[in-house]
């Protein structure tokens, strides 16, 4: 009977992805450690969204499965945050910060039921944690791009869960929130929750992560940063292009 | 319901016509606004289109004169169209709009076959036709409208109790169904919904209408309010007005109903972009060129305090000459500092500032170091909070304790 | 000529005509603004009959034209103010000049025979009825009319064939090269008034909606250039002309509507049992390699294979 502390907070095995004819993922086995900061990197089109989005289940896989805390998703729910990319959202939507962070409460309170005192507390401590509660009555057009990435965090805070994922949560994000939220997030990972995000940028990874997945398509390197990042490591991965002879006839 | 009639202040049949289109408004207004939010307008559309072969089937079935069964169909042949347009949209790479317009037109084409096969009577089909394109208020019946009001109710009882749920999915899809909500289920829901309001509103505005009546609601109460709930009830009300306007408008114009609603509809949208307060195109135009106008004379000002220390008080000439400003816009500027007691011309057309507008300059200089020391620094200035600073008044946007930090670090500005 | 087969060319030249502005419209999704300027220029037709007192073919296509421009421009600066989006704009717009269009018939027009169910429906049966006498020919009056407008459609799709198709695939670019998106857009919708207000006498309104959009849908399954595009949706519609009149002659049917019919059944075909249809997929789903040995055995990181192909 293993430990509960050595059973992974995210695991998947021989996921498998595809978009019409292209894999996007093929057989990725991966292990994210329960209380640690890991990051998923990789290059543009390497799957990085695609390995978060599949393991919560908003894409389908070909194959493999995923445990989240060494259960399925399915009766893991409660225990995971998601902060997706913030691409596709409409900021004229009318909806105020408070109301977005607000939502991370109902998966656990129950969608049709009323916020208790306690939900709210949450819910402000989460605003403060991200520095947005003065700005919490906003509706999320009139706040610049820090500021929204910043609601959506305090979003995932709010739901108190064990395992937050996030994906790429500093893109096109200012340097001085980038800086504020990743201490929000290493406070978490010291606290004990557990902590998975796409990342791009490797020197941070190197510096802050303690656990890194290097992908393309298929899984490069897996474990410390340091040794993941090495540099025959990198060319693996960030040097291949799709379509070079010895790849499988599907990647042209 | 012979009550509710009783008490409107109409001739039994425009008071039939005007609860109809009442119930109309109401209903595609609010519903109307499940599918602007999620920038499915289009849909709508498409499911008015594609409503015509159930309409048909249900027309030669039983003649038209059972509401219930046209509605029926309408309904069964408008959800499955929406469960082919998602599917060809997630089935294929055509682009969602591409979509739509093949469900709506194949669909209608169906339709069009159906209606000219199966029945035998080239008048009735013809009449069948054109009611469905293009509606008829005036033929609306008690029995109708009764039937339309147990599905307005439905439909409003259905949003308010799902409204979390649902605005969760349309604010946020991914994070909707990670948290567990069935998304599918609920996307079903509001295209059912939509369903709803479209047969409901088919009997006054017709197919080829009824689009711009779940939109245009929606459209204008989002011009008023930034909350979903008040925008929700606004845009119900607002259909609800402009239903009955336009419905007794086209009474007594002795006009079709269906295109004078839309067009009291559409100039409710105009009203309301044009004029919304805060959002509205003229407001903003408005606040636009006063920002301008600001903007110019701070300009002016600052000009105007550099070459006061440079020299003797300049004429507008020289200002415009030395400060690389159009002439026009320096006499314009110096006006407005005038105006508001920031400077004054004495007898030979040289301008001072005065005590006002001497603190005023110093305030624009400070903001002007500030927002480029917040430029350099502002990473490293260690807010407590998400706050950030306004361009124009970096001091009164920060705070105090953070100005003056500020400064600190961009080592005390250069005055 | 039989009548069965001045029915077919006319609705030939309909889909030719329409095919040739269709694909462009389905690749830089507008698809919708073609549906929306489809109906738009009705409140075109009306007005050039009030202001001028004629139905002749040339100042109704220029009111047409002017309106679909019109459309696209109201389309364009609700869009402008940041206030509504781009869909909710098309919905709002086309529906508000269709409203007037149908009350100007409604006040004005009806002794002028616009009947408003044909323009909807269209009455190609009536095609080789209406005839122009020249000299010892009688010649089709649809098709003569659509014959005109293809060869418009041709001469501007040949003409413009560059801008286009880089407009089309890559906006950002085609801007830093001279070329305006906007006004190729413009362009296009404007040919896209000009031929429902031609076509709307034989076919009606939605046919010219089906037509510009089915065939080039179902095109667009099929191939991936533009070129080749263009050509399969023109057959596409031909296709749907000939079938859709015998169809309508079988179930005696409204051969505008069996038209339409005859094309969904077509893009329905593509969908199935196309080249990247869901047969296709489901079988190259079977056929893929299963997770497993990737690299040859030898190579650096291989795995012995599996047996049988490797289910989990």
């Amino acid at each position: 009977m293993t430990p509960a502390s050595d059973i992974p907070a995210l695991s998947v095995r021989h996921l498998s992805v595809a978009y019409g004819v292209r894999p996007a993922l093929w057989d990725v086995d991966a292990a994210f450690p329960r209380g640690a900061m890991s990051a998923v990197v990789g290059p543009n089109g390497s799957g990085k969204s695609t390995l978060l989005k599949a393991a919560l289940g908003l894409v389908a896989a070909e194959s493999g499965h995923v445990l989240v805390m060494g259960r399925p998703l399915r009766e893991a729910r409660r225990d995971v945050a998601y902060v997706p990319q913030r691409d596709t959202v409409d900021w004229d939507f009318p909806i105020t910060v408070r109301e977005v962070v607000e939502m991370g409460r109902h998966p656990r309170r129950g969608w049709f039921r009323r916020l208790t005192g306690e939900d709210r507390e949450h819910v402000d401590a989460a605003l403060e944690r991200v520095g947005m509660r003065g700005l919490a009555g906003r509706q999320i057009g009139r706040l610049s791009g820090g500021q929204r990435q910043r609601a959506f965090v305090a979003r995932a805070l709010a739901q108190r869960a064990d395992l937050l994922v996030l994906d790429e949560p500093f893109a096109g994000i200012d340097a001085r929130t980038e800086a504020a939220l990743l201490e929000v997030l290493t406070d978490l990972r010291d606290a004990g929750t557990s902590v998975v995000m796409v990342h791009h940028d490797l020197q941070t990874v190197r510096d802050v992560v303690d656990h890194a997945l290097l992908l393309n398509v298929r899984v490069i390197a897996e474990g410390p940063p340091a040794e993941v990042l090495a540099p025959e490591n990198l060319r693996r991965a960030y040097g291949e292009v799709a379509g070079v002879a010895g790849a499988p006839a599907w990647a042209v | 319901m012979g009550g509710l009639i009783g008490l409107i202040p109409l001739p039994y049949p425009d008071a039939v016509v005007a609860l109809g289109a009442a119930l109309l408004g109401i209903t595609a207004g609010v519903v109307g606004c499940l599918a602007v939010l999620s920038q499915r307008s289009l849909v709508g559309d498409a499911l008015a289109h594609s409503a015509l072969p159930g309409v048909a089937v249900a027309f030669i079935a039983t003649g038209a004169k059972d509401p219930a069964a046209l509605l029926a169909g309408a309904a069964c042949a408008g959800l499955v169209g929406a469960v082919l347009i998602v599917g060809i949209e997630r089935g294929t790479r055509l682009p969602p709009d591409a979509a739509i317009g093949v469900v709506l037109s194949v669909f209608f084409s169906l339709g069009i076959v159906l209606l000219t096969h199966l029945a035998h009577d080239a008048g009735a089909e013809q009449a069948g036709l054109e009611r469905y394109l293009f509606g008829q208020a005036a033929g609306l019946l008690e029995r109708d409208v009764q039937v339309m009001a147990v599905l307005a109710a439905v439909a409003l009882a259905v949003v308010a109790a799902g409204l979390r749920p649902i605005t969760a999915l349309l604010f946020d899809r991914g994070f909707a169904a990670v948290s567990g909500l069935p998304v599918r289920v609920l996307e079903l829901l509001v295209t059912a919904l939509l369903v709803v309001a479209i047969v409901i509103g088919l009997r006054t505005v017709g197919a080829i209408l009824m689009v711009a009546m779940l939109i245009a609601p929606c459209a204008a109460a989002r011009q008023l309010t930034d909350r979903m709930p008040v925008l929700l009830v606004l845009a119900g009300l607002t259909g609800a007005v402009v239903g009955v306007v336009g419905a007794l408008a086209a009474a007594r114009g002795q006009a079709p109903a269906g295109p004078v609603i839309v067009l009291v509809a559409s100039a409710a949208v105009a009203l309301a972009v044009l004029g919304a307060p805060g959002r509205g195109v003229l407001w903003t135009a408005r606040r636009t060129v006063r920002a301008r106008r600001r903007q110019r004379a701070e300009g002016v000002l600052v000009d105007l305090e550099t070459a006061m220390h440079a020299g003797a008080p300049p004429t507008a000439a020289e200002l415009a000459a030395v400060s690389g400003r159009p002439p026009a816009q320096v006499r314009g500027g110096l006006a407005d500092l005038a105006g508001s007691g920031r400077a004054r011309a004495d007898a030979d057309g040289r301008w001072r500032l005065t005590e006002t507008g001497a603190a005023a300059a110093h305030a624009a200089l400070e903001s002007r170091t500030l927002w480029a020391a917040w430029l350099e620094h502002g990473a490293h200035l260690g807010l407590p909070d998400a706050r950030e600073p306004d361009p124009r008044d970096v001091r009164g946007s920060l705070g105090d304790v953070a100005a003056d930090r500020l400064m600190a670090l961009a080592g005390g500005g250069r005055r | 000529m039989s009548d069965h087969l001045v029915i077919v060319l006319t609705a030939g030249l309909v889909a030719t005509a329409c095919g040739l502005l269709g694909p462009f419209l389905v690749v830089r999704r507008i698809a919708l603004m073609g549906d929306a300027v489809s109906h738009a220029v009705l409140p075109g037709i009306v007005a050039v009959f009030v202001l001028f007192g004629t139905r002749a073919p040339l100042p109704v296509i220029l009111g047409a034209a002017t309106l679909g421009v019109v459309c696209v421009l109201l389309v364009d600066a609700l869009r402008g103010t940041g206030l509504v989006r781009q869909d909710a704009a098309i919905g709002l717009v086309f529906p508000m000049l269709f409203a007037l269009g149908v009350l100007g018939v409604h006040r004005y027009a009806e002794s002028a025979h616009i009947d408003l169910d044909a323009t909807i429906y269209g009455e190609i049966a009536f095609a080789p009825f209406r005839v122009w006498e020249v000299g010892d020919l009688l010649l089709a009056r649809s098709a003569v009319i659509m014959g005109a407008v293809v060869a418009l459609n041709l001469m501007f799709v040949l003409l413009f064939w560059k801008e286009l198709r880089s407009t089309s695939f890559d906006p950002d670019f085609a801007r830093t090269a001279g070329f305006s998106p906007a006004l190729v857009t413009r362009l296009l919708l404007v040919g896209v008034a000009v031929t429902a207000v031609t076509a709307f006498e034989s076919v009606g309104a939605i046919l010219v909606v089906t037509l510009l959009i089915v065939p080039a849908a179902a095109a667009r399954l099929l191939v991936d250039r533009m070129a080749p595009l263009v050509m399969a949706a023109v057959a596409i519609g031909w296709a749907s002309a000939i079938g859709g009149e015998a169809v309508a002659t079988r179930l005696d049917a409204s051969i505008a509507g069996s038209m339409g019919l005859v094309a969904g059944v077509l893009f329905l075909c593509a969908l199935v049992a196309g080249p990247r249809g869901l047969v296709a997929r489901a079988v190259a789903r079977r056929r893929r390699p299963r997770p497993g040995p990737l690299l040859a055995a030898g190579a650096p990181g291989a795995r012995p294979p599996r047996a049988g192909g490797g289910a989990d």
